[in-house]
């Protein structure tokens, strides 16, 4: 994993572009600082979708980092047809699907700290077991769960799930990121819910 | 679908864990810089493996690669279609042609070897036998292959080089 190493301050800086457009033609010519807003810009979604994808934070960060690498050498042949986010998140989902086919049957989870807001989320407190003696432990134990639930589901069922129940992506949106219809994009989270429901039975409250 | 979201609202909630899910603090501070970074220091170049540039270069060999590997059994019914018309066209290829092989010319068959020299009046020839020039049809050689070099008769003889002085 590489992390971060400081931006060179001879980089010629220009003046904060806010459209989007005018950064990815910036970019496009190869000016680093208006591709660096633009990762700014989409990092946290880019790697959330990785990460919800990998369970992994390692390679999530690889990926992510990589996705914005191969964009940026993309950049050129990037027509504008949809937009900059989508374009990046095809790229970064494809490269993820590819990564995790390759590393089938090695799945290694490394999960991500819960932060503090997930004890007073209404939603998840309504899941916790009553019996649970420590709320921190009930949502550990639940995190991982889910997590290796997810990872049972193919990467096209999970990616979907991913998008539209964690990320909150409309299905058009899904669609088009995805390279396929709404139909497909419905009937795929309808199967992926009816077996995530069918892993998670015991965690889950009847309805 | 109302239906079915009811049905899945239990699991809803419970996916609404993932999104507390965080990566260490400062983690976000810094990602812009390392993506930098490695670009500038050519790692990009790199990491262009050959399945990412067919994704970008050819995308419909790309998903089609992909349906194989996410269906053995579409590989498999593929390559025994490939298989099949592979089979076909030596079957169709090594069929025996319809007609009859026959020497391009009736003069051939003439142990005369000036007879293939004659010169041929094809008007004076009937319509059965113009259809022997036809340069589509094979030519056929009476001749054993052996006899074609037995005129020149080639021999061999041991060469021995002297030097001047020996």
């Amino acid at each position: 994993m590489i992390m971060a190493e400081p931006v060179s301050s001879s980089q010629p800086q220009v003046s904060a572009p806010v459209d989007e457009d005018e950064l990815v033609r910036d970019a496009r010519q190869g000016n680093l600082t208006a591709y660096d807003e633009l990762v700014k810009r989409y990092q946290e979604r880019i790697y959330a979708t990785l990460y919800h994808m990998t369970s992994n934070h390692e390679d999530a960060n690889d990926l992510a980092q990589e996705s914005f690498i191969k964009a940026f050498q993309a950049l050129k042949s990037f027509k504008g047809g949809s937009s900059f986010y989508t374009w990046l998140y095809r790229i970064a989902v494809n490269k993820t699907i590819n990564f995790l086919k390759q590393r089938k049957n090695r799945t290694h989870i490394s999960l991500n700290n819960i932060d503090f807001n997930a004890e007073h989320d209404p939603d998840l407190i309504a899941l916790i077991s009553e019996q649970t003696p420590r709320r921190a432990a009930g949502l550990t134990e639940l995190q991982e769960k889910l997590n290796e639930a997810l990872m049972k589901l193919s990467e096209s069922h999970r990616l979907v799930v991913v998008m539209h129940d964690v990320q909150g992506l409309s299905h058009e949106e899904i669609a088009e990121a995805m390279d396929c219809n709404v139909g497909t994009v419905r009937s795929r989270l309808f199967y992926a819910r009816q077996q995530l429901q069918g892993f998670l039975a015991d965690y889950l409250k009847p309805t | 679908m109302n239906e079915n979201e009811n049905n899945f609202e239990s699991l809803r909630r419970l996916l609404a864990l993932k999104r507390h899910e965080t990566p260490p603090p400062g983690y976000f501070a810094n990602f812009s810089a390392a993506v930098t970074a490695r670009i500038r220091a050519g790692d990009a170049r790199r990491t262009a493996s050959v399945p990412d540039r067919l994704a970008d270069e050819l995308p419909w060999l790309f998903r089609l690669m992909s349906a194989f590997e996410a269906k053995p059994a579409f590989a498999g019914a593929f390559a025994s279609a490939l298989c099949l018309l592979l089979l076909v066209g030596i079957v169709y290829a090594e069929r025996p042609s319809d007609i009859e092989p026959q020497p391009i010319l009736q003069a051939t068959l003439d142990t005369s070897p000036l007879a293939v020299a004659t010169p041929v009046n094809l008007s004076s020839q009937p319509a059965e036998q113009t259809v022997f020039l036809s340069s589509t049809n094979p030519v056929f050689n009476s001749q054993p292959a052996g006899a074609w070099f037995a005129s020149q008769g080639p021999t061999v003889q041991p060469v021995n080089f002297m030097l001047p002085g020996n």
